[in-house]
């Protein structure tokens, strides 16, 4: 098992220093051309990037030796079952759990409620926002059972979603498109889009590439049909009172 | 947890393998608070400074080209990119490199940064951006092969990850404040719906080009 975490370490750290070398020296030509910040500031702001490169480090190789496999693992399991409603039922409580579990939800419902002081609930926030992912994970789910393709279910997604726009509430849609920023968080990429991939490797007729993609695209879609069609039920009420 | 139950109940994993997953499970998450923490003390101020800096040359090509240079490099050195971009040339075997995947989203990030910048310098609204690059998106979705379909659409929920939107948030919070008359609210959440579309038609068109 060690061996499996320092093999992944040293990838990862390569991985990092790739993505993060080009930043900081772009910072530093920019500092010295342009900013010319005190050295001491500098100084802190390096820091914060060695701070970012270090987490990065130990979030890839965790999700490679981990997170990657572990949902390859049960979307196989899965989708090696006869019956298709097990792997639906699995994608609606995973996308459940995922959004209900994942704290930069819950901080944004919690600046929605204060911004909207009071008016909408928190809680209202979280269970619209979770069982709408679940919904759209389940449909994706559905998806790589039945052999559906993507555009098919993304196509009508987006031009609800652009109905959806001129008949809601106005204070719904720039939360709406927040709320679909925040639900794609690392949980539900990595250990999701695996499941997915998994399923779609083992069922028959499938190809991973093809079927087993998509489910990212749907969480992204879920929070922007359903908050802005919760918009629209608010409005329709403050509207009949 | 339900993940843990999960492999132990039904997929009688060894407990080797469930070992892994916990140690993996508590280094993820050591990793992202480092991550987030980084973020807050060295991305955001350098993507707010730089926003802050732009419109003062008064020169709309050095908005270009560092809005460009930074939204570019940001999305490469986002985790949930790299994440997504290796699994899928993984499973398609390298049939689809991570490089030119990379490249494709990073490219799409910036042009379309590049196209918010400009919209909040001259004002134009966002409506009109929104109706003509989703209406894009659905034509190219017609010549792009099916392979590349399904990624261009994830490529485009994975960019609005942690690093990419304090950075671009704080970048168009930047230009719309020293712009005189522009709303950094309004501005500011036009600019991370709008970037996720970049990504779509990015992967889409290498799709396109390469078959």
């Amino acid at each position: 098992m060690i061996a499996t975490v320092v093999e992944s370490m040293r990838h990862a750290v390569i991985d990092v220093v790739q993505a993060i070398i080009p930043l900081v020296i772009f910072f530093l030509i920019f500092q010295a051309a342009y900013l010319r910040y005190p050295n001491k500031y500098v100084l802190r702001l390096l820091t914060g990037m060695a701070l970012t490169a270090v987490g990065l480090v130990l979030f890839l190789a965790g999700v490679f030796i981990g997170f990657l496999p572990a949902g390859q693992e049960i979307g196989r399991f899965f989708g090696s079952f006869e019956d298709k409603w097990m792997l639906i039922a699995l994608g609606v409580l995973l996308g459940f759990l995922a959004t209900y579990a994942e704290p930069a939800v819950r901080i944004l419902c919690y600046q929605v409620e204060k911004a909207s002081t009071g008016y909408i609930k928190s809680q209202l926030m979280l269970y619209t926002l979770s069982i709408g992912v679940a919904v759209l994970v389940g449909v994706g789910m559905a998806r790589i059972s039945y052999g559906i393709p993507l555009a098919y279910i993304i196509i009508p997604g987006y031009i609800l979603a652009i109905l959806l726009l001129f008949v809601t509430d106005r204070d719904f849609i720039g939360i709406s498109f927040d709320a679909g920023g925040v639900a794609t968080g690392p949980m539900a990429v990595t250990f999701l889009m695996s499941v997915a991939v998994g399923a779609a490797a083992m069922i028959e007729g499938r190809d991973p590439l093809i079927d087993g993609f998509g489910l990212i695209a749907l969480i992204a879609l879920a929070p922007i049909i359903f908050v802005m069609s919760l918009g629209v039920i608010i409005r329709l009420k403050r509207g009949g009172e | 947890m339900i993940v843990l139950l999960i492999q132990i109940l039904l997929l009688g994993s060894p407990l080797e393998s469930v070992a892994t997953f916990v140690v993996s499970a508590m280094m993820v998450a050591l990793g992202f608070s480092l991550f987030l923490m980084g973020v807050k003390l060295g991305m955001l101020p350098i993507g707010e400074t730089i926003g802050g800096e732009l419109p003062k040359r008064g020169s709309i090509l050095f908005i270009v080209v560092v809005t460009f240079a930074i939204s570019f490099l940001v999305t490469v050195a986002e985790p949930d990119v790299r994440v997504l971009t290796s699994v899928i040339s993984n499973v398609s075997s390298d049939s689809i490199s991570r490089s030119a995947l990379l490249f494709a989203v990073a490219f799409g990030v910036g042009i379309f940064m590049i196209l918010s910048m400009l919209r909040i310098v001259f004002g134009v609204p966002i409506k009109y951006l929104y109706a003509a690059s989703y209406l894009l998106v659905i034509i190219l979705a017609f010549f792009t092969p099916a392979e590349y379909f399904s990624i261009s659409f994830d490529a485009g929920g994975v960019t609005t990850g942690p690093m990419t939107v304090p950075v671009i948030l704080a970048l168009g919070i930047g230009v719309s404040t020293v712009m005189a008359g522009r709303s950094p609210l309004a501005d500011g959440f036009g600019l991370i719906g709008f970037a996720s579309i970049g990504p779509i038609l990015g992967v889409m068109l290498l799709g396109v080009l390469l078959n």
